[in-house]
Order: C-alpha cells, then structure tokens, then sequence
C-alpha cells in the first residue's frame, strides 16, 4: 500500500515537474519569439543591431542555464544571421512549418538535435514593418539538456526517496505492528494463565492502550460470569451430594440395621417400603435435575404458541380440586390475556407455583390468581394467605435444593428444586419471577412474560410464531 | 406368555426375570445385543423388554435387525437416556413403549398390559369389581346398587383404579392419565384426591376396595377373601 501511494505520488510529481518546466520553456521561447518580432519590426534591416540584441540576450539567458539558438532567414530560406552553433544543432526541416502568426500562439515540436540534445524548437514569420518588405522566418532552438538532465536527476532521486521510502515504511510497520501487538501478546499470555483453578485472575487492572481496554473489559466480564457460573456449579454439586447422601445414609442404615438379625416378615416389608419411599423421592429428584440441567443448556429450545392464559391457569387448577376442597380453600381468577408460551412449560411453571401456595396454604385460606396484560409483558400473579416466607430466606428460594425449615417440616417429600424449575422455565420464555411475601400472611409469585410488538394486537386475534 | 429381556445390567435382568415370573410370565434373558438379536429372530415371544445401551450392539440396531427381519413382537425400550430426541427415535424405529429408569416395576407391569392390549379385543365399557360397578359411556359409578356422587376427574380416577383392577398404579402415573400432568410438582394431589375418592367409595362399604401400596401408589381389588397389608 505505502509502495503504491510512494510510487503514485513519484509518478505524479514527476509527471507535474516535466509539465511544468515544459510550459515555462514554451513561454520563454514565446516571450523570445516576441522580443525577436519587436526587434525586427523596429530595425528592419539592421542585421547588426539584430545581432548585437541578440547576443545580449542569449548571454543574459545563459547567466542563467539557458541555452537557446537563433536563425532569422528570408522567406526564401536563406540565413541572414544566425547564433553560433545553431549550424551543429538543428537545420530547418526539423522546425515545425513557420506560420505567420501574431501574439503568442506559437507552434512547438520537441526533437533531437543533430549532436543528440534535446530541442524545443519554434518557428514564425514575421511580416515586414513597410509594404514590399519581404518578411522573415525566425526559428528558435532551446537546448533542454540541462532540464533533462535535471529531470533525470530528479528522477532519480525520487526512485531513491520511494524505495528507501517502502523500505522505512516496512520497518516502520513491522515495529509499529510489533509495538501495537505487545499487548496483545501480553493480554494472550494473560488469558492463557486463566484456569478453572485461577478463575479469580483479571486481566483488567493493567494500563492498557485504549483500543485493548475495551477488549479486556470484555474478557473480565466474561470471566465474571464464568466464575459465577463455576461457582454455582460447584455449590449445586456439593448441593447434590448433601442432598443424595440423607437418602442414601437412610437405605443403607435401615437394610444394614434389619439384616443385622431375624425379623418378622412384617419387619421386613417395612424396611422395604420405606426403602420404596426414598427411591421415589429420589426418581423425583433425578427427574427435577435432569429437566434444570437441560434447561440450562437450551438456549431457545422451547417452542412457544398463544395460549389462553386463563384457561390453561383453570386446567392445572383442576389438578388441585381435591385439596382445595379438602382444605377449603377459596380460589378466584381474574383477568385474562394470550400468552406466547412452550404449553408444557407454561403449565409446568404455573403447576409448581400452584403447588406451592397449595401445600403452604391451611384450612380456609385464600388463593388468588390475577392474569393482568399489559403493553410490554403479561404477569401471572398467584396471591396466598399461606405460611409465608421469612425475608432472611427470600433470597434463597430459587438456590436448587433450598428449602425454608418451616417448608422441611411440613412437607418433607418435597425436592426443593419447584421455584429453581419455575425459574428456568420464566427465563426460557424471556421473562422472569418475582416472590413478595410476609411470614404468616402469605405470599406472591408474578410471572412476568414478555410481549413481543406484536403480541398486543393478538389478544382478540390469534398469530403464530 | 413368553418374555424376552434384553439387558446387560445383571441386576436389573435379574429383579425383572423374578417379578414377570411372578406374574405368570415365561422370561428369557440376553445379557447382549447379538444374543438378544438372535433370540428374538428365531424364537416365538409375546413382547421383548429391550434396553437401549448395551455391549456391542446397541438397543437401536437389535430394534432396526428386528423389524427388517420381519418381525413385529412388540417391544418396550428401557433406557437411562431420557432426551426427547431418544424417545421419539426408539418410537419411530418402531418400539411400542419408552420406559425411562428408574421406573416402578409397577409401572412396566401396567404398561406391558397396555401394549399387549392393544392388539384385537378392546376392553369392555363396563367394569366391575365386587359390588362396585362402572360404566364409563354412561359416566355413571354404582356400589352396591346405590349411585356414587362423584366429580368428572373423581369418575376417571375410580375408572383409572378400576379398570386396572389389581394392578399397582403409581402416582406419576395417575396424574398423567386423569389430570395431564406429566411432570413432577412436589405435591401430594394424588394422595388427597384418593382419600377423597375413598369417602365416597369406600367408607360407606364395609370391604375397602381401594388399597395403598406404600412407597408405590394405589392398586383396587378385592381383598376380601382375606389378602391384608
């Protein structure tokens, strides 16, 4: 690119020097013309002043490296004076044909001189001052050599300034790329140090140029969350185990505790069932986590369609009609709206809500549902008079596995993973849960889904994703 | 009835062998994919329990062998893998059930009945245990004569319970046949809307026909030729 730009701008310079140094000889060549055609209008036959004004003026012109030749002839062709030399270097064919011209439009041809110079050569008819004055041919022969030679010169200097030009630039670029790329390398270097083992490393506290700040900014953010996602992992894992190994202790501790003598058949149908009641526990929480796990790794698996919110909510109440009746619990819908929503995800979340308020909710409660459609999102809201969620606990009840202690006595079959599930399958959707509540006065869940532009038109009308 | 179990895992081959014998079924068992191909080409069996991940050829390839030789023994896939994409493939390959571990015995047993139902024969409209009597097309439950009050989804549990009479019918899937909940929730439903159907079926009745299996779920017959839990 710099070879171009150096080559380019060369040629041009080049192509503006020998255009201009070409235009000033046609002008002084012009000008010497004129002064000639002036000359010999005032003395028209005094061949000797003709000369004397013309030796001044070569002299004068080659004070100052200008070189030029004069031959004034009769229109006959012969020479009545002449610079000396002007025989060596050029006879009248090469001039271009003599017009009879006034002013300054004068012919021009470039040639060789007869000893191999460089000629710019004019010519022109001057018509006599008198009538009957025969008129007179003036041809002007200008050596370029020393222009050319400091063209070439030139030139060569030029091609000298390109290449050590090129050569500069691609040193320059080399150490400029080489400098620019140092905290690249540093930050590479930096970022090969991070391992699952360093996570906690940053590379963002360095004074970094102000292209690579931004770059590394963006390194620490992602390190932020992988850190926070590894964390979270390895709590969930050690999560797991806790929660795998009470069950696990129980099955071991009973059947090693009954084989340890004879019992009763009795006994052992016992042990086995209670076994059977574990294991169930257990499948139920496989499943749970088999279901987070995928929905942490499917991004936009899910495949969404309106659904009538309300009657889907009444669908998964049904579920619950026998204890509802059973605690006489009253339960009021209000409101209504389509939702864009993976059906069995929806009901899946709505189910886990529900069974929540249900399970915590005692005997004459209250259980309210407000479906409320708004212009950017649809909530969901499932209001209890149930036991409630202490604030210190609050925080905690999306962690897989949480459970409140009030929730642990009461139902102890219970996985803890409900709110976690609801949570992924609201974040699946796009949208999100939130949980307000008072001990001993019950609590709110609102699922918020998102509404596309185009969502809110369709709630008499029905459109497919 | 002739069984073949496909299976490496010795100890589930094992439980199953017992517990089909158990219940009047004659099982053979392959402890791999080639002998479980061989077998199921050559011998006469009524259904084949085939297990998905198994030493050299895998459980897809033997369903594959299978059907290419002819065969339409109807097959029950067991598997670990539970992803959607795996169940619709060892559907479409042409499997009759997915079941997924771990799975309550119980439940292959019902679904084992459902895929050797569904060939000719269609089972009755009307079902009868003891002295209660069900008559699906008509919605309508009598025990000892006198009419039982019941709720839509009250009906199809005691339906459920009845027309599965003696079989052990766990709470997954009770929820899925009455309410189409084909997922956990954490919630003791079931147990509740039993008890409910238990007021109304069972308490006026001197013979209980309802029965829990604990750690299981629920089964209806009648014990009361003396059978006590």
């Amino acid at each position: 690119m710099v070879c171009l730009i150096l080559t380019f701008s060369g040629l041009f310079l080049d192509w503006v020097l020998r255009h201009d140094m070409e235009l000033e000889d046609r002008q002084f060549l012009a000008a010497e013309m004129q002064s000639i055609r002036i000359l010999l209008r005032e003395y028209p036959l005094d061949i000797k002043a003709w000369k004397a004004e013309i030796e001044r003026e070569t002299y004068a012109a080659a004070s100052t490296f200008i070189k030029y030749y004069v031959r004034i002839s009769d229109e006959a062709g012969k020479s009545l004076i002449e610079t000396p030399g002007m025989g060596q270097i050029a006879d009248n064919s090469l001039f271009p044909k003599a017009v009879r011209a006034s002013g300054t439009s004068v012919e021009y041809t470039k040639a060789r001189s007869l000893d191999g110079k460089p000629l710019l050569l004019t010519s022109a008819v001057v018509e006599g001052y008198r009538v009957g004055d025969t008129g007179r041919i003036v041809r002007i022969a200008l050596d370029m050599s020393h222009e050319t030679a400091i063209i070439n010169d030139y030139r060569q200097k030029v091609a000298f300034v390109i290449i050590a030009g090129i050569l500069i630039s691609a040193f320059l670029g080399l150490l400029i790329t080489k400098e620019g790329l140092r905290p690249l390398t540093e930050l590479t270097s930096t970022v090969k140090g991070i391992t699952p083992e360093k996570l906690k490393e940053r590379v963002g506290p360095r004074e970094w140029p102000a292209e690579i700040t931004s770059l590394a900014n963006t390194f620490d953010t992602m390190l932020n969350r992988l850190e926070e996602s590894f964390t979270s992992l390895s709590q969930f894992s050690a999560d797991l185990a806790h929660e795998l190994r009470t069950p696990i202790n129980n099955l071991r501790g009973e059947a090693e505790v009954t084989l340890s003598k004879a019992r009763t058949v009795e006994e052992y149908r016992q042990v086995l069932m209670s076994g059977l009641e574990e294991y169930e526990r257990l499948s139920r929480m496989i499943e749970n986590l088999l279901f987070l796990a995928r929905s942490d790794s499917r991004n936009s698996g899910i495949s969404p369609s309106p659904l009538n919110a309300r009657q889907e909510v009444a669908e998964v109440l049904e579920y619950y009609d026998a204890i509802r009746e059973e605690n006489d619990i009253a339960v009021t819908i209000t409101g209504n709206a389509l939702v864009n929503a993976d059906k069995t995800l929806f009901r899946r979340a709505i189910a886990n809500v529900l069974s929540n308020a249900f399970q915590y909710t005692s005997g004459k409660g209250k259980i309210a549902i407000h479906i409320d459609s708004q212009k950017t999102s649809l909530q969901i809201t499932v209001i209890d008079t149930g036991i409630g969620i202490e604030p210190e606990n609050l925080s905690r009840i999306f962690d897989r596995f949480y459970r409140t202690p009030k929730a642990r006595s009461l139902h102890p079959q219970g996985t803890g993973l409900g709110f976690s599930i609801v949570k992924s399958i609201m974040e699946l959707h796009g949208g999100n849960v939130t949980v307000k509540s008072e001990p001993a006065s019950g609590t709110a869940v609102t699922l918020e889904f998102p509404r596309r532009g185009d969502d809110s038109a369709s709630d008499s009308g029905r459109r497919n994703m | 009835m002739h069984v073949l179990i496909i299976e490496d895992e010795r100890k589930t081959a094992q439980y199953l062998k017992k517990g089909l014998s158990e219940h009047g079924f004659v099982v053979d068992v392959a402890e791999n994919g080639e002998d479980g191909l061989h077998l199921a080409t050559t011998g006469e069996y009524t259904f084949i329990i085939l297990d998905v991940m198994l030493p050299g050829r895998d459980g897809w390839s033997v369903m594959t062998e299978l059907r290419r030789a002819g065969r339409e023994t109807p097959v029950i896939f067991l598997t670990a893998r539970d992803s959607v994409d795996d169940r619709v493939k060892g559907l479409e390959l042409g499997a009759d059930d997915y079941l997924v571990k771990p799975f309550a015995f119980s439940e292959l047993l019902a679904r084992i009945r459902t895929v050797l139902r569904r060939g000719p024969g269609r089972h009755s409209d009307i079902v009868r245990t003891a002295d209660l009597e069900i008559d699906f097309l008509k919605r309508k439950a009598t025990r000892g004569g006198k009419r039982l009050d019941l709720s839509p989804k009250e009906f199809l549990l005691l339906w459920l319970l009845a027309s599965h009479s003696g079989e052990i019918l766990t709470r997954t899937y009770i929820s899925e046949q009455v309410w189409d909940m084909n997922f956990d929730c954490d919630t003791n439903v079931v147990d509740v809307a039993v008890l409910r159907l238990r007021k109304k079926v069972d308490d006026p009745f001197s013979i209980k026909l309802i029965h829990t299996v604990r750690g299981v779920g629920y089964v209806m017959e009648d014990r009361a030729d003396g059978v006590n839990t």
